[in-house]
C-alpha cells in the first residue's frame, strides 16, 4: 500500500508539473495568431512556419495536457449515476474502465503509433508545405508522450482506488468544478 | 480462389471531379479485367485516413494502395515533388514520355522505395491556370507582397518573387479571397475552378499555369502487397494505370473546353494572361529556386538533372511540332 | 452474426458503457475496441484498419480550424476572470429590474452579449447563477422562473456565434457537403464553411432571445408574482454612465470578433485570437490580470481543449470501428427507407439527438453521431447551413435535458441549498418546450438559417 501511495504521489506530481508548463504554452499561441493575422492584413507579410507554428502548438497543448486534465478530473464522465455514487462505486468504475477501457486503448495506440513515429524519424520528415517548419517527426512523437503520460495517469488513477478500496479515505478524488464548454 | 481485397485511399475527397474519379477509374479497370481475382475499393480523403497521411497508411501496410500527387509526399521525401509538375517543366505528354522512356519510371521507383511504395503515373491534370487574382498582375513587381495561396514548388517561386504564400484549408479559401485575407489563390485547371466557385470571390483569372504545367497524379502501391502479385494481375495493375492516366488526362481536356467556355461566357470571366515580362522573370527565378532546392538533396538532383535533359530535348522538338502548330491553327483563316 | 449487426450492438453497448461513470473519451474507444477484437475473431473485421488511428490522430492535431477552439476557451475564461458578466448583469438590472419582469429579461440579455463575446456555458451559468439569482430571490421572482431563465441564457452562447458547436459542426460538414453534391451529381457545390454556419446561426440565436423574452414577459403576466419588480428600485444617480461602462468593452470586444469573422476579414481561428488579446486588454483595464488569473485561464484552456479533443481521439476509434463493421451502410439504408422521405428522416434524426441530449454531452453527439448521419441526410439534398443550425440547437438543448444536463449541474452547484434541484428540473420545463418549438420553426422556415448567409456572403 504504501508502495501504491509512492506510486500515486509521484506520476501526479509529474503530470502537474507537465500540465502546467505546457499551460504556459496557450499564451504564445495566443500571440502567434494574432501575428500572423495582424502581420497580414496591416503589413502583408507572412510565413508559413509561423502559421505552421501556431498549429504545432494547438496539438502539443492538447495531447500533453491530457494526462494533466485526468489528474484534475477535466475529462468528461457521464454522471447521472457516477456523481451522486458512493466513493466506493467511483473507485471500482476507475479501477475496472483503466484497466478494460484506458490502458487497452493507450496500448493499441501506442503499438500502432511507435512505428509510425519511427518512420517520420527516419524520413527526418518535415512540412509538405513550402516554407513550412522541418522536424514535424518531433509533432508526431507527440503522440507517444500522450500515450505515455496518459497511461502514467491511467495507472496513477487505478492505484488511487486501490487505495481508496482498502479503506484510505484520503485517496478519493474531490472532482473540481470545471467551466465546461 | 482466394480474391485479393485491396482498399485504396485516396488524397482527395470522394468523387473529387477529376482527380477523385481518376482513382475509381482505376479501381474498376483493376476489378474488371482481373476478373473478380482483385476486389479494389476506393476510400475517399478522411474516410479512412486524413488526405496526407494516405502514403503512410499505404507504406505500413494499413491498406494496400493509394492515389494521389506526388508532391504532396514531399515532407517525407523531397525528390517525389519533381514527379508531379515542376514549374516551366514538361507538358502532360512529355511528361508521359518522360516516364515511359525519358528514365522516369525507374527514377520514380527508386523515390518510392523509400516510402516502401511502387509507383505508377495514374492521371495528369494537363497544363493548369495561373490562379485567381484580385490584383491586376501587370509586372514582376506586383508579385511583391502578393498574399497568394499556392503550395508546391510554385509558392517556392512566388516567395522568391516578394510574395507572401499563405496557407489555408480548402473551404476557407472562397471566403479568404473575397474579403482580402488573400489576394490570390491558384487551384487547378476551368474544370475545377468552376466547381470550386471562385469566380464569385476574384476579379481576374490568368494564364498560362507556369507552376504546374502537367501535374501527374499517382497510384501508389504497398511494396509487399505488389510483390506478392502474380505476373499476370501485375501486368492488369500495370495496364490499368496506364488507361487510367490517359482517360484523366482525356478527361481534363473535355472538361476544361467546356468549364472556360462557361466562364467566360456565363460568368464573364475576365481572363488575362502573363505578360512576357513576368513569365520570363518567373523563369528565371524558377530556375534559380529550383537548383537551389535540388543541391540539397542527392535524390532530388538526380531527378531534376533527368527532367531537365529532357525537357531541354523536348522544347527542341515541340518547337518545330506541338507549339509551332498550334500557332498555325490559330491563323486567321476560315475553317 | 453479420457485422452490421455487431455494429447495432456496439452502440447499445457503448451507451450502456459511458452510463458507469467512466471519462467518455476511454469508454467511446474501450467499447470501439472491445468490438473491433470481437469483429476480428467473427470475421467480420479487418484488424489492420485500426494502423490507421496514428495518421487520424495526426491529423487532428494539424487540422486548422480546430486551433479555433482553444483560443475561444481562451478568451471565454479570460472574459470570466476579468468579471465583465458581473457588471453587466449588475448595470442591466437596475436598468430593467424596476419593471415587472426586468431582471429577467436583463439575464437573458447579459446571457445574449456573453454568447456573443464566446459563451463558455459553464462560466456564464456560473456567474448568473451567482449574480443573478440572489437578486431574483430577494426581489420574489419564482425560483424555478429563475433557474429556467437562467439555465437557458446560459447555453446560448453554444448556438450565437462565435461558438465551439459551430466550429466542429463546420469541419464535419463541409466534407460531407461536397461529397453528397458529387454522388448527386452536382459537380460544382457551393462550398459550406464554417463562417457560413456562424453567419446562419445568428438569426436563430436571435429568434431563441425573443422567445425566452417573450416567455418571462408571459409569465410575468400569467402570474405576476413570480416575475416581479425590484421594490427598492430607485435608479442610482448617473445608471446610464454606468450602463455604458458595463456595456462598451464587451460591445466592442463582440464587434470586433464576430464583426472580422462575419464580414469574412479574419478566418475562425485569427479572429479567435483578436479575441484573445482582447479580452486580456479588457482584464488588464478593469485590473484584473495578474499572475494568479493567468495561471487560472491557461490551466482551463488546456483542461478543457483537452477534453475535447481527447474525446475526438476516442471516439474516432469507434466510428472507425463502426465503419469498419459496416455500420454506416446500415444506417445509411435506415435513412433512406424512412417513411415520409426527408422528413421522416430529419425527425428521426433530431429525435434520436434529442433523446441522446439527455443522457450525452454535446461532444460525443457531435463526434459520434453527426459524422454518420450528416452525410445521409444531406444526400437529401438539404441546405448543409440549415442542418447545421438545426443539430446545433438540438445540441444546445442537451445542455438543458435532465438528467444530464450540463447547465443544471453548474446551476445546482451555485444556487443556495433553499432552491430545490426539483424547481431547476421544473423551471427548465417551458425552455425546453421553447427549444422545441424553435426547431419546429426551423424546420418550417429553413429561411431563418439560411437567408442571412445568403445576402452577406455571396
Ligand atoms: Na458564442
Ligand atoms: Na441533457
Amino acid at each position: 500500500m504504501l508502495f501504491l501511495a509512492r506510486f500515486v504521489r509521484l506520476i501526479d506530481s509529474l503530470n502537474d508539473a507537465v500540465g502546467r508548463g505546457v499551460a504556459w504554452l496557450t499564451i504564445p499561441l495566443v500571440l502567434v495568431t494574432f501575428l500572423v493575422a495582424t502581420l497580414r492584413y496591416g503589413f502583408s507579410v507572412g510565413w508559413v512556419s509561423m502559421q505552421e507554428s501556431y498549429m504545432w502548438l494547438y496539438g502539443i497543448i492538447f495531447m500533453v495536457g491530457a494526462g494533466y486534465t485526468l489528474l484534475h478530473g477535466g475529462h468528461v464522465r457521464v454522471d447521472v449515476f457516477y456523481r451522486p455514487a458512493s466513493a466506493r462505486y467511483k473507485a471500482w468504475v476507475d479501477l475496472i474502465g483503466t484497466l478494460f477501457l484506458l490502458l487497452p486503448v493507450l496500448t493499441l495506440v501506442f503499438i500502432y503509433s511507435y512505428p509510425y513515429v519511427i518512420t517520420s524519424w527516419k524520413r527526418l520528415e518535415g512540412s509538405q508545405e513550402t516554407g513550412g517548419l522541418p522536424g514535424l517527426f518531433l509533432l508526431k512523437s507527440v503522440i507517444l508522450v500522450f500515450c505515455i503520460l496518459m497511461g502514467l495517469q491511467g495507472l496513477s488513477l487505478a492505484a488511487r482506488s486501490i487505495l481508496v478500496l482498502a479503506g484510505h479515505r484520503e485517496f478519493e478524488i474531490n472532482e473540481e468544478e470545471h467551466e465546461g464548454v | 480462389q482466394d480474391v485479393r481485397e485491396w482498399r485504396m485511399v485516396t488524397t482527395w475527397p470522394k468523387n473529387f471531379p477529376g482527380l477523385g474519379t481518376g482513382a475509381n477509374l482505376l479501381a474498376e479497370y483493376i476489378n474488371k479485367a482481373s476478373d473478380g481475382r482483385m476486389k479494389v475499393s476506393v476510400y475517399g480523403a478522411g474516410e479512412i485516413v486524413p488526405a496526407f497521411e494516405a502514403i503512410d497508411a499505404v507504406g505500413n501496410g494499413t491498406v494496400e494502395m493509394g492515389h494521389g500527387a506526388p508532391y504532396y509526399w514531399k515532407g517525407k521525401v523531397a525528390a517525389t515533388q519533381y514527379l508531379a509538375a515542376m514549374p516551366f517543366g514538361l507538358t502532360a505528354q512529355e511528361q508521359n514520355s518522360w516516364f515511359q522512356y525519358g528514365g522516369g519510371q525507374e527514377i520514380a521507383d527508386k523515390i518510392y522505395a523509400k516510402l516502401n511504395c511502387k509507383f505508377f503515373p495514374s492521371g495528369n491534370t494537363g497544363t493548369q491556370m495561373g490562379g485567381w487574382f484580385n490584383k491586376e498582375m501587370n509586372t514582376i513587381d506586383d508579385f511583391k507582397g502578393l498574399k497568394m495561396r499556392i503550395p508546391g514548388l510554385g509558392g517556392e517561386v512566388i516567395q522568391a518573387a516578394g510574395g507572401n504564400v499563405v496557407n489555408l484549408p480548402g473551404g476557407e479559401i472562397p471566403p479568404a479571397l473575397q474579403s482580402g485575407a488573400i489576394d490570390a489563390t491558384e487551384w487547378v485547371g476551368p474544370y475545377n475552378d468552376l466547381a470550386f466557385g471562385l469566380y464569385k470571390s476574384a476579379k481576374y483569372y490568368y494564364y498560362p499555369g507556369w507552376h504546374e504545367p502537367a501535374t501527374t497524379l499517382e497510384n501508389f502501391i504497398n511494396l509487399e502487397a505488389w510483390n506478392d502479385l502474380p505476373d499476370d494481375l501485375k501486368a492488369i495493375v500495370e495496364q490499368a494505370n496506364r488507361a487510367t492516366n490517359q482517360m484523366v488526362l482525356s478527361e481534363f481536356v473535355a472538361r476544361n473546353n467546356q468549364a472556360l467556355k462557361t466562364l467566360r461566357e456565363k460568368h464573364n470571366v475576365d481572363v488575362r494572361p502573363f505578360s512576357d515580362e513576368i513569365l520570363t522573370n518567373l523563369g528565371t527565378l524558377a530556375g534559380k529556386v529550383l537548383r537551389e532546392l535540388v543541391a540539397a538533396d542527392p535524390l532530388s538532383q538526380e531527378v531534376f538533372d533527368s527532367l531537365v535533359a529532357f525537357r531541354a530535348q523536348s522544347i527542341t522538338w515541340a518547337k518545330y511540332s506541338e507549339s509551332a502548330f498550334m500557332q498555325a491553327r490559330v491563323l486567321p483563316f476560315k475553317y | 452474426m453479420s457485422g452490421e449487426v455487431l455494429s447495432l450492438l456496439m452502440f447499445a453497448v457503448a451507451c450502456v458503457v459511458l452510463l458507469f461513470g467512466f471519462p467518455v473519451a476511454f469508454s467511446l474507444g474501450g467499447t470501439g475496441l472491445a468490438f473491433a477484437l470481437l469483429g476480428h475473431a467473427m470475421g467480420v473485421f479487418d484488424m489492420p484498419l485500426l494502423g490507421s488511428l496514428p495518421s487520424r490522430y495526426f491529423g487532428v492535431m494539424t487540422n486548422e480550424l480546430y486551433v479555433a477552439i482553444p483560443l475561444f476557451v481562451f478568451m471565454g475564461v479570460m472574459l470570466e476572470r476579468a468579471r465583465i458578466a458581473e457588471k453587466l448583469l449588475l448595470t442591466m438590472g437596475m436598468l430593467f429590474g424596476k419593471h415587472r419582469a426586468g431582471l429577467g429579461i436583463s439575464v437573458v440579455i447579459v446571457g445574449m452579449l456573453l454568447a456573443a463575446s464566446t459563451g463558455i456555458v459553464g462560466a456564464t451559468v456560473v456567474t448568473m447563477g451567482l449574480l443573478s439569482l440572489p437578486a431574483m430571490q430577494k426581489a420574489g421572482y419564482s425560483p424555478r422562473l429563475s433557474a429556467g431563465v437562467i439555465c437557458a441564457s446560459g447555453t446560448l452562447g453554444q448556438i450565437i456565434p462565435p461558438s465551439i458547436v459551430l466550429v466542429l459542426l463546420g469541419d464535419i460538414l463541409q466534407g460531407a457537403y461536397a461529397e453528397a453534391q458529387r454522388s448527386l451529381g452536382n459537380w460544382a457545390p457551393e462550398p459550406v464553411s464554417v463562417i457560413d454556419l456562424f453567419v446562419g446561426a445568428f438569426i436563430p440565436g436571435m429568434l431563441l432571445v425573443a422567445l425566452y423574452i417573450s416567455w418571462v414577459v408571459i409569465q410575468s403576466f400569467i402570474d405576476p408574482k413570480s416575475a416581479p419588480a425590484l421594490v427598492e428600485g430607485k435608479r442610482p444617480e448617473g445608471l446610464f454612465g454606468e450602463v455604458l461602462r458595463a456595456l462598451v468593452p464587451p460591445a466592442l470586444l463582440i464587434v470586433a470578433v464576430l464583426g472580422s469573422i462575419l464580414t469574412g476579414i479574419a478566418t475562425p481561428t485569427e479572429s479567435a485570437a483578436f479575441g484573445s488579446v482582447g479580452a486580456t486588454i479588457l482584464a488588464a483595464c478593469y485590473g484584473r490580470l495578474d499572475l494568479a488569473v493567468l495561471r487560472h485561464v491557461t490551466r482551463q484552456t488546456v483542461q478543457i481543449s483537452s477534453m475535447v479533443f481527447i474525446i475526438l481521439l476516442g471516439a474516432s476509434i469507434f466510428s472507425l470501428v463502426f465503419r469498419g463493421l459496416g455500420g454506416d451502410h446500415l444506417v445509411e439504408q435506415l435513412l433512406h427507407n424512412m417513411p415520409g422521405g426527408l422528413f421522416g428522416a430529419m425527425l428521426v434524426v433530431m429525435t434520436l439527438m434529442f433523446v441522446m441530449g439527455f443522457f450525452l454531452d454535446f461532444i460525443e453527439i457531435v463526434f459520434v453521431v453527426v459524422p454518420i448521419v450528416g452525410p445521409v441526410l444531406l444526400k437529401m439534398d438539404i441546405s448543409p447551413i440549415w442542418l447545421g443550425i438545426m443539430i446545433a440547437i438540438n445540441l444546445q438543448t442537451s445542455f438543458l435535458t435532465p438528467p444530464f444536463g450540463f447547465a443544471l449541474f453548474y446551476l445546482r452547484g451555485v444556487a443556495p441549498p433553499s432552491m430545490k434541484t426539483w424547481d431547476i428540473y421544473r423551471g427548465i420545463i417551458p425552455f425546453v418546450l421553447i427549444q422545441i418549438f424553435a426547431l419546429i420553426l426551423l424546420a418550417a422556415f429553413p429561411e431563418l438559417a439560411t437567408w442571412l448567409p445568403s445576402v452577406l456572403l455571396k
